[in-house]
């Protein structure tokens, strides 16, 4: 102890030098390696899984029931590991300083994922990681509370754009999807309401029912699928392209918004650039045979596995476009 | 969901074995550290907290909480044996307390103390099961501008109630507020002080700094004093209280129950305020007041009544609102967010077995404690061999792995060392990290919600006098505000200090009252500069 107190600030001084340089190992893209010949094995030891948020919510379910699946698939250890912070950038970043041999992959949730590099220096770039799999897809959805004065989408958003700005809409933070939909809305459509961030999905329920936001848009995770059922809930409106069977809403491009399609969530695999070709084929088919397990998609929820398998390239397509269309928007 | 079902509920999951073990580990844990002085129960949550990430939510909490109350009995034992208290709410037992070990009745003492934090604790934890769903109910209700005046008032009272330096109190306040700033600004994303270092993106870990400055803070400061280890020689015997004691005490239990349990829920409130009112208020009640300070029971009784029945209602904001009393639950908040549970009006009906179990736990606790100390309070007091230098350099290893072992990540150590020089040369200053961590808490949600308010209500700052909640609770603010500054004027006319209640007892006998979060009592005769104190300082 004392030693330590005498040491403290050279260990201090230390600690700052040895972080920076952490920091710009970890910033230094991992794609050496990029369409280098196939190993000719795959895996051949543990795979490491980050999950790039705090344990105990659905992606991290996500991480253990696919990763558990895959300790079967491929006969080799798969570990499981949370490292959360700064919106899964802490987690990119691990599985960057992984190594690009396939051995240490993670899970990216999108939009997240691509946008985070977009609006600061997160020490990685949307080129630094390959798309592998999609794992999960949950759509957003409008929704105002039992005894709101509007009974459709039509009239909720007759009166946003007669009185702009007055209607309070609870979104899940600042720069989520739903957040940056809502921008959208007041830019392509003249549509104004108020986004009021909140942390969760938690936070956003207890404002609905306490009345102190007119509306909520907001994930539909299995509590907010709930409070539908138990018709605290009255859903609006549903943001994917076609409508969903399990919520009863149109889509927002039905009712007249035919460009707001992005805020779905969808939470897939990814490993670093530069790992090889067939290792990612390898883990593609490996991911979709585990996707289309019965207790996987009981674990998980039917509703949010996808019902057709969305591999590496349609994946890869579906950043980009989302990179697209908010990289304009987290920029100014 | 009824409360009978409920509490139904609730002993259903904490009489699962895995959790019975946890309430008694607890409880134990709490009791031990409540007898070896200098590791608060503070300091000892701060530094389990990372164990309790691998267990379920439910587990965890109970865990902690029994620590909680756990050490407001422990640390009975060594102010009576010793005058010297285990922990900060034990300070008053010492007057009394002390004096009936001198008269050779360190039993009936230990007993009543026993006997009363049982039943304060008892009657809280049924004012809790009461008084928390309806409240849980009415919370559901608030919004962002709710609680801005909750949270406003809390530190308000935090930096007010308990503590020695207001203006001391004051600057640590504001320093936590400013450290909450650091990170992602939740209202529009952008990154406030990070220096692009990624690991600030979401600010200080607030495990790590509660860690370093209540746990390695406490350990350095312990270090540095090297005391020696103590032998008691106090024989014990008949620790039952005669009936006699019971007839006496019995007023100031009962007293002490339900002030205790009031002072509780009060941010700012618990332990140490709550001991310090009881005293008070039974030498204000007793028929001859100079009893007091020479071995009356109701001396002991009563504040160990209250400090128990305080340490349980402390639990009621923070179920029902989300928003930690005191720095202890506000680690215990802490421990639920890192399981991915945010606490608030939605956790009875969402998260019913955290809610119930836990409440149903602390029945348990109680009876556990009321059983391991009347016959095993012989065997605690031995506990006072072990040297401090072995546990801390024990209790700094456990922190340090315990702390990376949260996101594995060598960042939060640093942190960790950092917040513990901070603390430790904090405690050599007088300075008080309470404050400061609960301002760091209670700042991210104030800041949050006022600038949502501000949303909500287009800019409008009336919304927070016009809402009839928040307008009743920021008139509440004005009112203590204007009621200290006219009470420390007219102190100040008579040339002494604001006084929390019973403040005038401890001046007696030369010890300062210590807010929850500050364990050790050592440190009080150094801190108080003797001109403000202005009593001759007598203890060892």
């Amino acid at each position: 102890m004392r030693r330590f107190r005498a040491t403290a600030p050279a260990a201090l001084a230390a600690s700052v030098l040895v972080l920076a340089a952490c920091g710009e190992d970890a910033a230094e893209p991992q794609a050496e390696g990029g369409g280098e010949p196939a190993a000719a094995e795959y895996p051949t030891e543990r795979i490491t899984l980050i999950v790039p948020y705090a344990a105990g919510g659905p992606i991290t379910l996500m991480g253990q029931t696919v990763g558990t699946c895959l300790e079967e698939e491929f006969g080799q250890t798969v570990v499981v590991e949370n490292r959360e912070g700064a919106s899964g950038s802490v987690g990119m970043q691990a599985m960057l300083a992984g190594g690009n041999d396939g051995h240490t992959i993670g899970i990216i949730a999108v939009p997240a994922s691509a946008t985070n590099p977009l609006q600061d220096d997160v020490g990685y770039t949307n080129e630094d990681y390959v798309p592998i799999a999609v794992g999960e897809v949950i759509p957003s959805v409008l929704a105002v509370g039992a005894d709101s004065q509007f009974a459709d989408a039509e009239a909720f958003f007759q009166y946003a754009k007669e009185n702009p700005g007055e209607l309070n809409v609870g979104v899940p933070g600042a720069t989520t999807s739903q957040a940056m939909e809502l921008r959208r809305m007041a830019e392509l459509y003249d549509v104004e309401v108020t986004a009021v961030p909140f942390n969760g999905n938690a936070e956003m329920t207890t404002a609905l029912l306490g009345g102190n936001v007119d509306a909520v848009f907001i994930n539909s995770t299995e509590d907010v699928l709930q409070n539908i059922e138990a018709g605290s809930f009255t859903p609006l409106a549903v943001s994917p392209e076609e409508p969903i069977e399990y919520i009863d809403a149109p889509t927002l491009a039905q009712v007249g918004f035919p460009e707001l399609v992005y805020s779905t969530s969808v939470w897939g695999f990814a490993a670093p650039a530069g790992v090889p070709d067939d290792v990612v084929s390898t883990l593609e088919s490996a991911i979709e045979n585990c996707l289309s397990k019965e207790e996987t998609i009981e674990t998980l929820g039917e509703q949010y596995v996808p019902d057709e398998f969305i591999g590496s390239e349609e994946f890869a397509a579906r950043i980009d476009d989302i990179v697209e269309v908010y990289g304009p928007i987290l920029q100014d | 969901m009824g409360i009978l079902d409920g509490i139904g509920q609730g002993f259903a999951v904490a009489l699962d074995p895995i959790n019975l073990l946890y309430v008694f580990l607890g409880v134990l844990i709490g009791t031990v550290i409540g007898v070896l002085p200098g590791l608060g129960p503070t300091a000892t949550i701060a530094l389990l907290l990372p164990l309790t990430y691998e267990v379920e939510p439910v587990t965890a909490v109970i865990l902690l909480a029994g620590i909680y109350y756990g050490s407001m009995y422990g640390g009975t034992i060594t102010s009576v044996l010793l005058q010297l208290p285990g922990e900060a709410a034990s300070v008053v037992t010492t007057f009394d307390g002390y004096q009936m070990a001198k008269q050779g009745r360190a039993g009936p003492a230990l007993g009543i103390a026993a006997v009363g934090s049982f039943i304060g604790g008892t009657v809280a934890v049924i004012g809790l099961t009461l008084l928390a769903p309806p409240l849980a109910d009415l919370a559901v209700e608030f919004g962002s501008q709710e609680y801005v005046a909750l949270t406003a008032l809390g530190i308000l009272l935090v930096t007010y109630l308990g503590t020695r330096h207001p203006v001391k109190s004051l600057c640590m306040a504001a320093l936590g507020l400013l450290l909450a700033t650091i990170g992602q600004d939740d209202i529009t994303g952008t990154t406030r002080f990070t220096f692009g270092q990624i690991a600030l993106f979401d600010g200080f870990d607030f495990v790590a700094v509660a860690m370093g400055l209540f746990g390695v803070g406490e350990i350095l400061y312990n270090v540095e004093k090297t005391e020696k280890a103590q032998a008691i020689k106090t024989k014990l015997k008949n620790v039952w209280p005669s009936r006699k004691d019971f007839r006496d005490s019995s007023g100031a239990i009962a007293r002490g129950s339900v002030m205790g349990f009031f002072i509780g829920v009060l941010p700012g409130g618990g332990g140490v305020i709550s001991s310090l009112a009881s005293y008070a208020t039974e030498k204000r009640r007793a028929k001859d007041p100079s009893r007091f300070g020479k071995g009356a029971i109701e001396g002991v009784a009563g504040p160990e009544t209250a400090n128990n029945a305080s340490s349980t209602s402390a639990f009621i904001p923070l179920l029902t609102l989300g928003i930690p009393a005191n720095v202890v639950l506000a680690l215990i908040f802490g421990a639920l967010l890192v399981q991915g549970i945010t606490p608030g009006p939605q956790l009875i009906s969402q998260e019913p077995e955290i809610f119930w179990g836990v409440i149903a736990s602390m029945y348990i606790g109680n009876l556990m404690l009321l059983a391991l100390n009347i016959p095993l309070v012989g065997v605690f007091v031995q506990l006072l061999r072990v040297r401090s230098g072995i546990l801390a350099a024990f209790a700094l290893l456990v922190t340090m792995a315990g702390v990376f072992s949260v996101n594995n990540d060598s960042f939060d150590m640093w942190v960790v060392l950092l917040f513990g020089l901070v603390g430790w040369l904090m405690k050599k200053t007088g300075f008080e990290p309470g404050p400061l961590v609960l301002a760091f808490v209670l700042g991210s949600i104030l800041e949050t919600n006022f600038r949502r308010s501000m949303l909500l209500s287009g800019g409008e700052f009336s919304t927070f006098i016009t809402r009839p909640m928040s307008g009743t609770i920021f008139a509440l603010m004005a009112l203590v505000i204007i009621i200290s500054v006219i009470s420390g004027i007219r102190k100040r006319r008579r040339r002494s200090r604001p006084a929390t209640p019973g403040e005038e007892d401890l001046a007696a006998t030369g010890t300062t009252a210590e807010p929850e979060g500050t364990p050790g009592n050592e440190t009080t005769d150094e801190q108080a500069p003797p001109a403000e104190s202005g009593v001759p300082r007598d203890r060892s």
